[in-house]
This record gives structure tokens, sequence and C-alpha cells, in this order.
């Protein structure tokens, strides 16, 4: 069910973001169908395709395409043990047809573009993988689905856990998706921009699956957040998809775009909360780290760990660890530092 | 018995008959040489699968003694799981690369003879290497594999460049040598044997440590990696694909060999490999990014797919010093699973490169361009070697890759505070290793075959007439790999099979191998391959009837961009290489851009391993520091030298009464 609407809601998204961003600035707006009816036209027309181009560029977008609704059938129907680094890849190779057939114009704009998407969102996977691995460890599960059951919100570290995750995952959104701060979607001919600057030779139907499958880059990270969020509920996703395409809106309409010296420190901040987030993670471990059960993940067998090391450890570890903990105090240090390094970024790093 | 016996026979009838037919092309023709060499090496590659394949398959041992009388006594050969693989991709690489070189070596008009003889020699030397249980006699056929790569890198010897590099990778496989030496002699003296059979529980760390440089020189570990980037540009292509697909796996063997006389590795160890891999896989694909030429440039990237290999034996090892065996089977089959990848698609890289560079004679990445619309074939197959080098379904580049997750995640499990920290980092460390491969090969693909020629030269032949595709005895080695590329991807749990008796060689109980997972990635990747088809061909039938409208690119206005204006290699990894700079180093000449109407003027960079230079470069400055005191000895004068002789034999003569 969540896959169907994923493919049907991503313009709706779009449509959503671009009304909050009229209506903050004083406008009407346009519809927020507005995107659906762009899409059906583009499909419509003719194409235009450069003279230095090959074949490439031809498949490219539609490879971005299936690329981007095979991720999304990773993220809503199809589980298995791993499924996750499965999804992070299929997400790379759309970004690998994208860049090339950028490349493909040979043209300096689109080049530019094509550069700077792959150097600006190199940060992005590690981060990822970081965040879900981590969670993944406390709960001894390894796909999607039994990911989001485990979540919960009954002990202090792991809400913590769930909000610093949901930040890094709604900046993943802003630095994947291309939007302010990172990249300005409304800018067309700026030698400023990422995103739009790679597509700039792509018309017609091509355009319309790249608007498409950028949508819906979007919304998966949207779903994933939710999911986090209200793995079951229906209504809940809607919820949280509306919130997050007006805050998206609210962003864009109250800040600038950073200059380009500082994304890179700005999706720095997506590794630092990765690393919080394992942090946090280890430190729940030790808390269950006695009760907690492990799993061979083929067979069901409990793993044969070697006891008396743990045992080890465990003498030796306590104070270091005592140190940290004292929950309150970690709670309210971690949730500072996050903040701070975002507001210390984003207010020095505008122009 | 007697099967052994008999399997054998045909393995040593593979081994001479390669010998042999590096000897029989010098008697012919030089127009009939390559078809002999391939002929006869054919056969023998043909003979030597048959013990291999029923070996690796049916999960056997043969097992044969020769005896060199007084010599060096009995050596045994061994043909378990674990050296089948390695003979298995040996074979298999090498006759492609043969086949491949009939159509390259044409245009170069070279006398052949040498180059096929020390071929003969260099692939029943690998053989050899990976079965044989004797310390000295290994030794043996680790420097007559050394000593044939190095006549082989010596293809193009009139240029002063290829002998000084030739030279380099000598004294480099020398010093790993050396290592292998110590390693050995110390084992030698706990055991008092030769035979590999006797080493089981005496390997210390210390011995392990010496061990793993002395094969960490050849698989190019970080910092040994110097000698990778130098050689390989300099060799004809298809013996870089042979050396960077197989032979540098050697290495690799070596270090599986000895760990399997090892009951549990020690932590200490375990982690100094892993942390090894990590440097290597890092670094290496760094320094790939920064690189312009093409073959350097996956040199590089072989230094990070050994890294790779490394961080999953890392992986391995730590499984079984933490008793956690899904993580050390998971590892294992990491390793094997991705030596079998990478012997697939980095030769696949190469000998497309080596296509490239036959027709454009450059192998500077700034002066291609465009060259998907002259070699279409060429292209598409670098593309997808691109693809699987990346780690990107639905190729099998991918496979390798998703066990060495498997074996992290699994490690996770393990109930210990150190290695969870540890675990992360290294998983997050990967995934930016996996976007660093992805901005490697974006690269490097679009600046040779994308946009347009960045120089006229590049796209004629000899003669003025413009360059087609290569021919087809060059593209269909090239398009076996890409299938078996393809294929693996897709169907990977069968063709993983292959590697499943050489991981349990390492286990004490049997891997249970993960067929449902992987069954749902096939299923995956068909699905996508699938909906790609779909989507393209609803895109079809979308602009049927439309207008396509061919025009220039668009240029934001501008209207006569030229080739130049296109972002160059160097410009594409600049803004990402922005931020690692402490990581190498890079020298610019440029003066700038001065007054109102500015001067001509150039630009110049390049870019410094800081491995060669903070550590080798003054290794050798101290070496010549050294060495120039004692030039005086080697004076010229006859006399002198009778004199050094004299007190030679003195000395031995008071030796010798004093016992």
């Amino acid at each position: 069910m969540r896959f169907l609407l994923l493919l049907i809601l991503p313009f709706l998204f779009t449509g959503l973001i671009n009304k909050t961003k009229a209506l903050v600035s004083g406008r009407k707006g346009a519809s927020v169908f507005q995107p659906y009816f762009d899409f059906i036209k583009l499909l419509k027309k003719g194409i235009v395709i450069s003279e230095t181009t090959s074949f490439i560029f031809q498949i490219a977008p539609s490879i971005n395409l299936a690329c981007m609704i095979l991720a999304g059938l990773l993220l809503c129907v199809f589980h298995f043990e791993g499924d996750f680094i499965l999804f992070a890849y299929v997400l790379a190779l759309g970004k690998f047809f994208t860049v090339i057939g950028a490349m493909d114009t040979g043209s300096s704009f689109e080049g530019m573009g094509a550069s700077r998407e792959v150097s600006y969102t190199s940060l992005v996977e590690p981060a990822f993988f970081i965040i879900i691995s981590s969670i993944c460890a406390i709960g001894h599960v390894y796909s999607f689905d039994s990911l989001f059951k485990i979540l919960s919100f009954n002990h202090m570290t792991w809400v913590l856990i769930v909000i610093l995750s949901v930040v890094a995952l709604f900046l993943m959104i802003l630095v994947e998706g291309s939007r302010t701060p990172v990249d300005d979607p409304t800018t067309h001919l700026e030698l400023t921009m990422i995103h739009e600057v790679m597509v700039l030779d792509n018309s017609g139907v091509d355009l319309g699956f790249i608007f498409y499958a950028n949508a819906l880059k979007m919304l998966i990270f949207t779903t994933l957040i939710a999911s986090i969020l209200t793995p079951h509920s229906l209504w809940g996703y809607m919820v949280v998809l509306f919130i997050i395409a007006v805050l998206i809106g609210i962003i864009e309409s109250i800040t600038a775009r950073l200059r380009l010296t500082h994304i890179i420190e700005y999706t720095f901040i997506l590794i630092t909360l990765a690393l919080m987030v394992m942090a946090l993670a280890l430190l729940t471990m030790y808390e269950t780290g006695a009760k907690g059960r492990k799993y061979d993940y083929f067979s069901n067998l409990p793993c044969a760990t070697s006891p008396s090391f743990s045992v080890a450890k465990a003498r030796r570890l306590p104070v270091a660890v005592h140190l940290l903990t004292s929950e309150t105090d970690t709670t309210a240090k971690l949730g500072k530092a996050v903040f701070s390094s975002y507001a210390g970024v984003s207010s020095g790093g505008m122009i | 018995m007697k099967e052994a016996k008999q399997m054998m026979i045909i393995f040593f009838t593979s081994i001479i008959l390669f010998v042999f037919s590096g000897l029989a092309q010098i008697l012919f023709k030089e127009k009939y040489k390559a078809i002999i060499f391939t002929l006869f090496s054919g056969l023998a590659t043909v003979l030597g699968l048959i013990p291999t394949t029923i070996a690796l398959f049916q999960n056997k041992t043969f097992f044969n003694t020769v005896n060199f009388n007084g010599l060096i006594g009995n050596v045994d050969f061994v043909l378990d799981p674990l050296s089948a693989f390695f003979v298995l991709v040996i074979l298999v690489i090498s006759f492609l690369a043969i086949i491949y070189s009939r159509k390259y070596l044409e245009p170069y008009n070279k006398k052949l003879s040498a180059h096929y003889f020390f071929l003969g020699l260099f692939i029943p030397a690998m053989i050899l290497v990976v079965t044989v249980q004797n310390i000295l006699f290994f030794l043996i056929c680790w420097e007559i594999m050394s000593l044939s790569s190095f006549f082989l890198l010596l293809f193009d010897s009139e240029k002063k460049e290829v002998r000084q590099t030739a030279i380099n990778y000598l004294i480099t496989m020398q010093i790993g040598v050396l290592f292998l030496f110590i390693g050995f002699i110390l084992l030698n003296l706990n055991t008092g044997s030769l035979d590999f059979a006797s080493f089981q529980g005496h390997i210390s760390n210390t011995i392990f440590i010496f061990l793993l440089a002395g094969f960490g020189i050849k698989a190019g570990f970080v910092p040994f990696h110097t000698w990778l980037p130098k050689a390989h540009p300099i060799a004809p292509s298809h013996i870089s694909a042979v050396m960077s697909g197989v032979m540098i796996k050697t290495g690799i063997y070596g270090i599986l060999r000895m760990l399997t006389f090892i009951e549990s590795p020690s932590l200490l160890l375990s982690y100094l490999v892993l942390f090894i891999g990590v440097a290597s896989a890092f670094f290496g694909i760094l320094y790939a990014i920064t690189q312009r030429d093409y073959k350097r440039m996956l040199a590089y990237s072989s230094i990070e797919n050994i890294g790779l290999i490394t961080i999953s034996l890392g992986f391995a090892m730590l499984g079984s010093s933490y008793h956690n065996h899904l993580m050390a089977g998971l590892g294992f089959l990491g390793v094997f699973a991705h030596i079998l990848n990478h012997s697939i698609f980095k030769p696949l890289l190469f000998l497309s490169a080596g296509s490239v560079l036959s027709k454009t004679h450059t192998a500077d990445s700034e002066h291609l361009g465009g060259l998907i619309k002259t070699m279409p074939y060429t292209a598409s197959l670098f593309l997808i070697g691109s693809l699987a080098i990346s780690a990107l379904p639905p190729f099998n580049g991918f496979i390798s890759e998703f066990f060495i997750y498997l074996a992290m995640l699994n490690g996770i499990s393990t109930d210990n505070h150190f290695l969870f920290p540890i675990l992360i980092i290294s998983i997050g460390v990967l995934a930016f290793v996996g976007a660093m491969v992805l901005i490697a090969f974006t690269n490097m693909f679009s600046s040779i075959f994308l946009g347009k020629s960045r120089s006229e030269k590049a796209l004629k032949t000899e003669q003025g007439s413009p360059i087609s595709d290569s021919a087809l005895g060059m593209l269909i080695p090239i398009g076996i790999l890409a299938v078996f590329s393809l294929l693996i991807g897709l169907f990977p749990q069968y063709f993983m099979q292959i590697v499943i008796n050489s991981v349990n060689t390492f286990l004490t109980t049997p891997l249970n191998f993960p067929t449902q997972i992987l069954s749902n990635i096939s299923m995956f990747n068909l699905a996508l391959l699938i909906t790609i088809g779909v989507i393209l061909l609803v895109r079809k039938l979308l602009l049927k009837n439309k207008t396509v409208t061919i025009h220039k690119t668009w240029a934001c206005g501008y209207d006569k961009p030229n080739s130049k204006m296109q972002y160059s290699n160097y410009s594409f990894s600049r803004p990402f290489l922005g931020f690692l700079t402490p990581f190498f180093i890079r020298e610019l000449d440029f003066k700038g851009i001065k007054e109102l109407f500015p001067k001509a003027t150039h630009f110049k960079s390049k870019t410094i391993d800081i491995f060669e230079y903070y550590l080798i470069r003054p290794i050798i400055n101290f070496d010549k520091f050294i060495i120039q005191k004692f030039y005086w000895v080697q004076s010229g004068n006859v006399q002198k030298y009778l004199l050094y002789g004299l007190i030679f034999l003195l000395l031995v003569i008071i030796w010798v009464v004093r016992k």
C-alpha cells in the first residue's frame, strides 16, 4: 500500500513544498497538483538532443527512474537480510547514470553540476550506513521491516536515537533532493546550482522522468522517516509526509543557499549525527548487553560468543561508561552538541 | 588414491605444456607465434582445468610428492580447494589475456619470441606458487614469477622510462622476498622442516608480521604499494590485466595459506590486518581519483580492491579471534568472492583500457573524450567494468561487497564494546570508499568516452584516417569477462558456490551458505533489469510520432563552446579532493592571470603519493648516503680487486683452521 502511495504521491510532495513557499512569501501560488500537470505535459512533448551526446544521454534518465522505483520497492515491500545495503547501492546506481548522462553533453555547466553532485553527496552514504547499522546492532536485526519494528519510545536513549536519526535523515533529504540550503531548485541559469544544472540539456519525456525520479527520491527518504516514526499507521504516514513537505517549504523560504565552500561542512553534520547515534547505540548495548540475546540470523541458533571475554571487558569498562552515562546528563549534552553544531554551521556558513 | 595420481599427472602435464608452448613458438615465423602459443596454452588451460574444477567442486584434495634426490628432498604439491580456486582464476584469466594479446601486439611489429617465452614461464610459475608446499621450492617459483613478470614488463624496452620502472619493480619484489626469507628462516628454526605441513601451530605473531610484509609487497598493501602504479602504465595491457587481476592475489594466497596453520589468530594480528585493509582501500581509491593516466588510475584502484579483500580478511580473522563463527565465515566468503570478482572486472577494465590505448596511443585521459562514438563496443565494455567495480547492482562487484557488509553486521552482534565502534567506523569508511569509487570511475569513464574529443590527434590513425573500434580478437575476451560479470551479479546463488569449498577449509563448522538472501538479490537484480527495460519501452512509445531535434549543447546562451571548455578529469575531481588535502600532496605550477591584458600562462599540477614522499624517498636517500661511503671499494683497479680476493681467502683459511 505504501509502495503505491510512494509511486503516486511524489508530485504532491513537491506541490506541497511549492505551495508552502508561495504562502510564506505572501503569494497565492499554484495548485498543489501543478507538478502533475507539468509532468503530463512534458510526457507529451518531443525532445531535443545535443549533437555531442551518445546513447548514454538517452538511457540515463530512464535508468535513474527505474533505480528510484526499485529503491522504493526495497523500502516498502521487498524485505530480506541486508536489504538496506542494496537500497543504498541502487540509489548509487541512479546517481552514476545521472552523472554520466550529464557528462555526455560535453557542456562545462553540466560537468560542473555533476562534479559537485558527487562531491557533496559522498558523505551521505557513510552517514546512512553508520546510522542504520548502529540501530541494527542494538536489535540484532538486518532488514528494514524488522528495523522499524524494534524502534520504540519507551526509553530515553531510544528516543534520542530516533530523534538524531530522523534529523540526520531529514538533512539527507535536503542534500540528496538538492534543496536549500545545499542547492537551490528554483534557479536554472546560475553557476551555483548542483542538480538543476546537471539536467540542463534534458527535455520532454526525459526531463519528466528526471523530475519524477528526483521527487521520488525525496519521498523515499521521507518514507524512511515516516516508517521510523509510525511504522504501521497509514494516516500517520500521510501526516509525517505533510509535515516534512511543509518544513522543507518553510526552510526554503527563510534560509539562503550556503556558499559552495561551506556545503561540505554542512554535510559533515551528517557524519557527526551518525557518530552520535553510534555512541548512543554503544551505550544502549552496554546497558542491555547482559540481557541481550544474539541470534544467528540464518538458522536462528544462538551465536557462539566467548563468554570469558565479555565478562573481562565488562569488568574493565564501567568507569569510562559511567562517566558518560548518568542518563539525563548525556541527553542534555548530546542535544546541545547537535544543535550548536547545526546552528553554528548554518549561521556561519550563510552568504 | 589412484584418481589423485591421475589428476596430478594431468596437472603437471598442463604446467609442462605451458612451458613447452613458450618454447615451441620460438621455432615459428613471427606471423604464427601468437597463434601457436594461444593453441598450446589453450590446450594446457583445458588440461589444467580438469583437476582444478574437480578439486574445487567436489571438495577433494589431490596430493603428490615429487622426490628431488638430495637437493631439496621431497616436495609436496597439493591441489586442495584453496589452491584450486586460485589455479582456476589464474588459468581462465591468463588464457583470456593470451587470446587478447594476439591482436593487441600486432601493431607493435616487434619480435614476440621473448615475450611469449616469458609468458610461458610466468603462468606456470604462478600456478606452482599456489600449489607447492615446500619453502625452498615456493621461493624458487616465487622468484621465477617475479623475474618472468619483470621481463614481460620490458616489452617496450627501448624507452628509458620503461627500463627504469621495470628495475624499480624488480627491486621492490626482491625486498618482498627478503621479508619472506626472514619469516621462513624463523619458521625453519622453529620447526626444522621445509614442509608447509609442519608449520601447524608454529607461526608466531612476529613471523606472521614478516610474512605479511613479504606477501603484502606483492599484493600491494599500503604503504608497500608504490610499485603498482608505476609498473602498470608501462606494461602491455594484457600483462597489466594478468598482473593486476591474478598475480597480486598470489600475495593474498600466501597470507591465506599461512592462516590455515594458525588455530585462532591473535587479536593484534586481526586488528592489524583490518587496519592495513582500511588504509589500502582509502588511500588506493583516493590516489585513483587524483590520476589522469587511466592505466595508473586502474592500478591504484587495484590497491583499493586489495584493501577491500584485506578488510574482509580482517573481519574473518576477528571473527575467529572472538569465536564468532558466522562473522568468520562471511568474512572468508567476502575474501574469496571479492578475489573472484576483482579478477573478472579488473582485467575487463585493463583490457578495454588497452583497446583504447592501442587506437589512440595516449594513456592521458585529458587528451581523450568522445570515444564512445568511434569505439562504442569498447566504451560499453568499459562502462560495464566501471559499474561492476563501483559495486553497483546488477553486476558482480556488489555481491562481494554485500558479503563484506554482512560479515561486519554480524560482527556487531558480538558482545564486545571495543569491536563495536571499530566495526561501525569500518562500515562508514567502506561506504565512503564506495562513494569515492563512484567518483573515480564516473570521472574516468566520462573523460575518456563522453563529451567532445579534446585532441584531434587521438582520433586519427598514423595514416591519418579516423580510428574505429578494436578488432573482434580483442573485444571477444573482454566480452566474455563482461558476460561473467553480469551473470554472477544476476545469479549469485549459483556462481558463489564456486568459492564455498575454499571458504570451508578455514572453518571448523561449514558455513551456512546464505542462499536465500542471494536468491532475493538475484530476483531484485532481474526486477531492476526488467524495470529499466519497461521504462525504456515506455519512453520509446511516448516518443513515437514526436519530433526529435538534434541541436548543439546548450551553453547558457554562449554560441561557440569548444572541447576545451568541457569539464576535464582534473576539474571534475577538484571540489571533492579539496577537502581531503591532508592525505595527498599536489604540486601546482601556475603563475596566475595578471594584468588587464594577460599574457599566455600555463598550469601544471602533479600529485605526489605521501607514502612515496615521506616513507620511500627518505629510505632511498639514506641508502644512497650509506652506499656513497663505500664508493672507494669499487675503484676499478684490478690489483685492488685481487687484494680483496686474497684477504677473503685468508679469512676463509683462518676460519677453517680454527675449527
